[in-house]
């Protein structure tokens, strides 16, 4: 081997290093606050106020998850976030399904404007309404209500947009010869549209799923009744109430984690799909 | 019959219903009533909203707390963006080039976005205690004094930008990884063979190819640093001495704390106005500066 080869091979090896280095050093910092929150979780109250910080309890108290979820009723909330997400992903599906179909297959001039209103609106701050929205859904009689949660949400704007790009490339001509068979609409849109955009259905409603099981601000503003309260909001209020604030940290990492947990779990079975849908989100702009 | 074949099928109208009845409800409406409101004194309660006119808008500019909120808004807003963008990207690029692992690390840095805002606030509250947290330890060990964190004006807004980023940065490393998968790998072949360096392969190729994925990534991660919370409110609330109180937070608070409605939907509409600029100047230049493969 000549002296050149060397080096390049040196110089090359010298990069991969410091790419795994990068990377690996990376996905510590993303990972460890998780770490921290379950190693936190165990400690005992000395060994959470200790210096400098303990990094694994010597005695793991196991006993402080079951504390936490008697403390507050964590069950309740985790039942409220389910319900209402599942309820509102259900609706989601339906509704954007529909509009995505007029949109894309049906003879609909006035579809284009529809669109260029949706789009616009989408680049505007939703929160920015969420005073006036909370007037408006006082004036209905829908505040504190599960119902109100619901209905206030069932509209995904990304949503439409994901699915729109995914029936767009559902060929017309299947369509068409659907139609010349003696279908209906709307036995195109769930028996064809439907199968055929599965991977973006599940992809459009796993982001939402998500998004409402960690919904905050506007689910706080228009619930004040304890029993209707998301987890968010069910665990910030055992953050700063219950004396926990600075006492009983074990308690709320304890209830962090399995606040969190449902989601991560959730994540591990669904990512595959979560990371195929990306692809047909980022044709959004074109 | 001309008109007819405009309007298109009428069942096309039932199928719109659905999405849009809520639509103009929650979100139409709303936008059109905050701006009204804007105009008006009210308390919520009063049966009687008066009208003043643009005296909230005078009021509003000035006010010293709206130009500090502007600041902290902006402020907050490139501290987020260009970290995840730039992050991401790295990122992305570091695990594109054939890594053994890819699917673990993927799913590590994807991890912080998946989970719930507010319990990971909470975590780092914890994790930015002044006295034994995880933060100042490690600066601590590296031979750094410790910080206040959310304790002190001076690091309240960057404790709360790190979390946003942590949190986000996932997100735009995978957009970032579709859209490198997307590149055809003949450009490259044909770039070595004129004899490009792997620098001038990025800076001529990659770059100008993933633009599309970093023009939507920016609107996307503008709108929502503008409408950051849930951090906010578990970490700092506002505080300390407004070092993190944006104009989204200032809203809130003049909303649903002090119940001042007229001036906080005056603050609304400029949140408003000013993503609408912010939206339409990035799409008038995507449109003229931006490739597609």
């Amino acid at each position: 081997m000549n002296a050149t080869a060397v080096l390049y091979k040196t110089k090359r090896w010298t990069f991969t290093a410091i790419k795994y280095v990068l990377v690996i050093a990376f996905c510590v910092i993303m990972a460890f606050p998780f770490f921290w929150m379950v190693s936190n979780a165990l400690k005992t109250n000395d060994e959470i106020w200790a210096v400098p910080p303990v990094l694994w309890s010597a005695d793991p108290s196991w006993s402080n998850f079951i504390e936490a979820w008697n403390a507050a009723p964590f069950g309740l909330y985790m039942f409220n976030s389910v319900f209402t997400a599942t309820s509102i992903v259900v609706i989601q599906l339906i509704n954007s399904s529909m509009i995505s179909y007029a949109l894309t297959h049906m003879r609909f001039p006035p579809g284009r404007f529809i669109l260029v209103m949706i789009i616009v609106t989408y680049m505007l701050p939703v929160s920015a309404t969420y005073l006036s929205g909370y007037v408006i859904l006082s004036r209905m009689g829908l505040l504190d209500t599960y119902a109100g949660l619901i209905i206030s949400n069932s509209v995904t704007i990304f949503g439409i947009f994901l699915l729109r790009q995914a029936f767009l490339q559902v060929p017309k001509e299947m369509v068409e010869a659907a139609k010349v068979d003696g279908c209906g609409h709307w036995r195109i849109l769930w028996y064809i549209m439907v199968p055929l955009t599965r991977s973006t259905l599940i992809v459009m409603g796993l982001l939402s799923f998500i998004a409402m099981y960690n919904n905050y601000f506007w689910p706080m503003l228009i619930t004040k009744n304890p029993k209707l309260q998301l987890v968010s909001a069910g665990l910030r209020s055992f953050f700063i109430e219950g004396g926990a604030y600075g006492l009983k940290w074990p308690l709320i990492m304890a209830a962090s984690t399995f606040t969190i947990l449902p989601l991560v779990i959730l994540f591990l079975i669904a990512q595959k799909w979560l990371i195929k849908g990306v692809n047909s989100a980022q044709s959004i702009n074109k | 019959m001309n008109w007819r074949k405009k309007l298109g099928e009428p069942q096309a109208y039932l199928y719109c219903l659905p999405a849009l009845v809520p639509y103009t409800i929650f979100w139409l409406a709303p936008m059109g009533y905050v701006m009204y409101l804007s105009f008006m004194e009210w308390d919520f309660i009063n049966p009687v909203k008066e009208f003043v006119g643009i005296e909230n808008y005078v009021k509003l500019f000035q006010d010293q707390k709206f130009y500090k909120a502007l600041r902290v808004s902006l402020l907050f807003a490139l501290g987020n963006v260009i970290p995840c963008l730039a992050g991401g990207l790295l990122l992305a690029l570091l695990l594109h080039s054939r890594i053994k692992g890819l699917a673990i690390y993927r799913t590590l840095i994807f991890l912080p976005w998946v989970t719930p805002m507010v319990a990971v606030s909470i975590v780092w509250a914890w994790i930015f205690e002044p006295r034994v947290g995880l933060a100042n330890a490690v600066l601590e060990f590296f031979g750094f004094a410790g910080l206040e964190w959310t304790h002190s004006s001076k690091t309240a807004l960057l404790a709360v930008l790190i979390v946003t980023v942590w949190k986000g940065l996932g997100w735009t490393m995978v957009f970032y990884l579709v859209a490198l998968q997307n590149i055809p790998e003949h450009l490259y072949e044909a770039a070595m063979l004129e004899g490009a360096n792997k620098f001038q392969q990025l800076i001529k190729i990659t770059l100008p190819l993933v633009s599309p994925t970093t023009f939507f990534l920016f609107l996307i991660t503008t709108i929502d640093s503008v409408q950051a919370y849930d951090q906010i409110n578990v970490l700092t609330q506002g505080g300390p001495a407004g070092a993190t109180r944006t104009l989204l937070y200032l809203y809130y608070e003049s909303a649903f704390q002090r119940f001042e409605v007229g001036e906080a939907s005056s603050v609304a509409v400029v949140m408003i106005v000013i993503l609408a600029i912010i939206s339409s100047l990035s799409m008038y230049v995507s449109r003229r500066r931006i490739h597609y493969v």
